[in-house]
């Protein structure tokens, strides 16, 4: 499975990187706002992109449009501080597949990976 | 329009209760609170790195967390390991700090609580200035022995 890690904090990018390393997931890139994330994903087609949602420029719910217009089949987390209902309604319309809350920990972000691994893996077999 | 005692009070509860889970959260240690206060003379109350969030919609003004490097240190070294961070590590520590803080508030306040992204400054910036209409409130906290501020600025 192939990342992308889009956040404008460095910290976070690393604290997310670090927390997944015992995960059969290849990192293929970090990206600190919403405009650098789009080109990466038009590049690489990532599985998964984590995504904040307040990055200068673009923010990510913007950002989340332009990802699912070019490449639909890709799993986004939100993983964002705004912890109010309408935002994570409002992503989860736009096609994220997962959302979490900072601030996030390693528990947090493994069960949240956990299960959307155990959908994809889930979704494969029923193939 | 000018926000009331009551909300402001109100307001200031909703910050002090996501800093808390902030350091529950990540740390297992809890912060302590001195005792808040209201800021009316000039200058602002700043530790060595701040983050600063503006804040806008249903309330309007800003919030910012303030400590010395000792205390984003501590954090970046829990979070991911560093012993010796950089100056652009702290200072992405400070605004990542702000940010969540304050976007943490939106699960009381909602979508119209709107806050920008944080503003990180070392020492106290000359062009940093504070509009004479809002009220400052300032509530120290302590996390892991070291002293930080919560400044709150409302109109």
């Amino acid at each position: 499975m192939r990342l992308l890690i889009v956040d404008d904090s460095s910290i976070m990018r690393r604290i997310i990187e670090k927390n997944l390393k015992d995960y059969d997931i290849e990192i293929i890139g970090m990206a600190a706002d919403g405009i650098e994330a789009v080109d990466m994903v038009k590049k690489e087609k990532p599985d998964v992109v984590t995504l904040d949602i307040t990055m200068p420029g673009m923010d990510g719910l913007a950002c989340l449009d332009e990802i699912m217009e070019f490449h639909p089949t890709a799993k986004v987390m939100i993983i964002t501080a705004l912890a109010d209902k309408l935002t994570g309604l409002r992503a989860l319309d736009k096609g994220a597949r997962g959302f979490l809350y900072k601030p996030v920990n390693a528990d947090d972000l493994a069960k949240a990976f956990d299960r959307l691994l155990k959908r994809n893996e889930d979704k494969q077999s029923r193939f | 329009m000018k926000t009331s005692k009551a909300d402001f009070d109100a307001t200031c509860n909703l910050f002090i209760n996501s800093v808390n889970n902030y350091f529950r959260h990540l740390t297992e240690v809890d912060s302590k609170l001195n005792v808040p206060y209201l800021k009316e003379s000039e200058g602002l109350v700043l530790k060595d790195y701040t983050g600063m969030i503006g804040i806008s919609g249903n309330r309007k003004g800003f919030v910012y967390i303030s400590a010395n490097r000792e205390m984003y240190e501590d954090l970046i070294k829990i979070f991911i390991g560093i012993d010796k961070p950089s100056d652009e590590d702290i200072l992405d520590m400070a605004g990542e700090i702000s940010n969540v803080v304050a976007g943490n508030v939106r699960a009381n306040l909602g979508a119209n609580f709107m806050i920008s992204v944080p503003v990180v400054f070392q020492g106290m910036p000359s062009q940093l200035k504070i509009p004479d209409d809002v009220s400052i409130y300032v509530i120290p906290i302590i996390w892991n022995s070291h002293e930080a501020f919560v400044v709150i600025g409302l109109q």
